[in-house]
């Protein structure tokens, strides 16, 4: 293989990492601070992917300027569907908030079905340009795509480790009864939260609706990938879900190469196997909170 | 009177009973010590007084406020803060992150923030030296300073501290001893639990013997400390 062609695979699959980086931050911290795996993660990226297109198809809007609107907008659904539904499950074992988002995800997810059909759409080029470096060819929109994914996900970690808010997000993720000791509610805290889960979830759709075509059938592998990065970089730690990402895009691009595109689940599986066998904690995560 | 008045309070897990019929008063400013062999409840009461358990009978009261029942956000808002047992420091963050945090409730501009940090790192310099760093990295006493200054950063009117002294060495001891003391001089009430009844009687000038989830004995801490069965049954004097 030559050096030009190993060059492009590693640059298409930190292109793609950009993007997996922001499919799987809004799970992490969700499972993270709530202790809750969140099934409808993949199908609020679909949401956010169609939402993209319509306001693309309708109102002629690229999708990086309608994530503004999209990622809020399905961050207040996320807040709604906390504080009123799995709130009233949250203490329960974790096998009963996986069965209820579970549901809820194949309430969202054939709703779209319906309402959408299970057809590809494609949202059109937004810049449609090509940028060259050597002999590497990237196409801009999806460099843009992948450098808002991560600086989206940036601004995540940066409000986490420097607001008020944040910090207790944080602290009850480490200990939920001393942040209530420190007067934090910790229902408030986990709405907030899982609002904020969502609106990455809705941002990372928009992105994705970049680069990919939208159908409700992708929202299960959408949400592979937010498992797959999230042990990868460690649970819970946003700047875990980054390199997670970024590894898992990076490794899936030169898995298409040697072994198929068609094994890239594959791939990642094995990944993802073989690090719950050697480094269960993640790359960057710690063994245990308290 | 302004301190936390405790009457009646009858608390535990579930169908298990810790506390019967608790009732004392903290007075504040002022040092009030509980002491009490494992299981005595002493942890059980202090999670009643911040709201972590709902006791099942019996009022708390602060300068008026009636407090039971409510969720542990009353408790800190009406100016109780609880230092747990173990410290129970935020992981990862830094000093000044867990010191932050302590004062959640009170949404401080920036600026009146930065002023009650600096008084933490005043009353403990060596946090002021250790502040950007991850607080579970420090030293056991280092820890219990960042724990209490934690609690201040709440502006309490009483702080609870369970197990102040447990697994610190004696030199840290005296350090938070002169400092809690200065504190309670300045107007602070503390309820303080502690396994060491010599620190107990040194530091506090009342004393409660909870035994088996009763209060057993109240009293200033000479006439406690000068009472034969309780030098019998806590400091092992035959």
């Amino acid at each position: 293989m030559s050096a030009s062609l190993l060059a492009q695979v590693l640059a298409n699959g930190l292109l793609l990492g950009g993007l997996y980086a922001a499919v799987a931050a809004g799970f992490s911290l969700v499972w993270g601070v709530l202790n809750v795996v969140n099934m409808l993660h993949g199908s609020a990226i679909v949401l956010g992917s169609y939402a993209a297109w319509f306001a693309s198809a309708r109102f002629g809007v690229n999708p990086f300027l309608s994530a503004i609107v999209v990622g809020p907008a399905i961050g207040l659904l996320g807040w709604a569907v906390q504080r009123f539904v799995i709130q009233r499950v949250i203490t329960a074992p974790v096998l009963i908030t996986l069965v209820l988002t579970f549901a809820l995800d194949l309430i969202l997810n054939n709703g779209m079905i319906n309402a959408f059909s299970a057809d590809y759409r494609k949202v059109p080029p937004v810049t449609g340009a090509i940028l060259t470096f050597g002999p590497i060819g990237l196409p801009l929109d999806r460099v843009l795509a992948a450098v808002a994914g991560v600086v989206v996900t940036l601004a995540v970690h940066a409000y986490l480790n420097n607001s008020r808010l944040g910090r207790a997000i944080v602290a009850v993720r480490m200990d939920r009864e001393t942040s209530m000791l420190m007067g934090v509610k910790v229902e408030h805290i986990y709405a907030v939260t899982f609002g904020l889960g969502l609106a990455l979830a809705g941002i990372a759709g928009c992105l994705m609706a970049v680069v990919f075509p939208i159908s409700p059938l992708n929202s299960s592998g959408y949400l592979g990938i937010a498992f797959v990065a999230c042990v990868l970089g460690g649970l819970g730690s946003i700047v875990g879900a980054i390199v997670g990402g970024i590894v898992l895009g990076v490794v899936e691009s030169f898995g298409a190469i040697f072994v198929g595109p068609e094994y890239s689940v594959t791939v990642a599986a094995v990944l993802l196997i073989a690090m719950l066998l050697l480094r269960p904690q993640g790359l960057l995560g710690r063994a245990g909170y308290e | 009177m302004t301190g936390l008045t405790i009457n009646g309070v009858t608390a535990g897990y579930g169908d298990v009973t810790v506390l019967q019929d608790v009732s004392f008063n903290v007075a504040a400013p002022g040092i009030t010590a509980v002491i009490g062999s494992n299981g005595a409840g002493k942890t059980t009461l202090l999670r009643a007084l911040s709201g972590l358990i709902r006791p099942n009978a019996g009022r708390i009261a602060l300068g008026g406020a009636e407090l039971a029942g409510q969720a542990p956000d009353a408790f800190v808002a009406t100016g109780i803060a609880h230092v747990p047992e173990g410290r129970r420091l935020f992981a990862g963050m830094t000093v000044e992150d867990n010191l932050m945090m302590g004062a959640f409730s009170r949404r401080l501009p920036a600026s009146a923030l930065r002023e009650e940090l600096d008084a933490v790192y005043a009353l403990f310099p060596r946090l002021a030296e250790r502040r950007k760093q991850d607080a579970v990295s420090m030293s056991g006493g280092e820890q219990q300073m960042c724990a209490i200054g934690r609690g201040l950063m709440a502006k309490p009117k009483v702080m609870l501290i369970d197990e102040l002294s447990l697994g610190l060495a004696p030199v840290a001891v005296d350090v938070l001893v002169d400092a809690l003391t200065r504190l309670a001089a300045d107007g602070l009430g503390l309820l303080v639990v502690e396994q060491d009844v010599a620190v107990a009687f040194d530091l506090a000038s009342q004393i409660v013997v909870l035994d088996r989830g009763r209060v057993t004995r109240t009293g200033p801490s000479a006439s406690v400390a000068a009472d034969p069965a309780v030098r019998a049954a806590y400091l092992g004097e035959a």
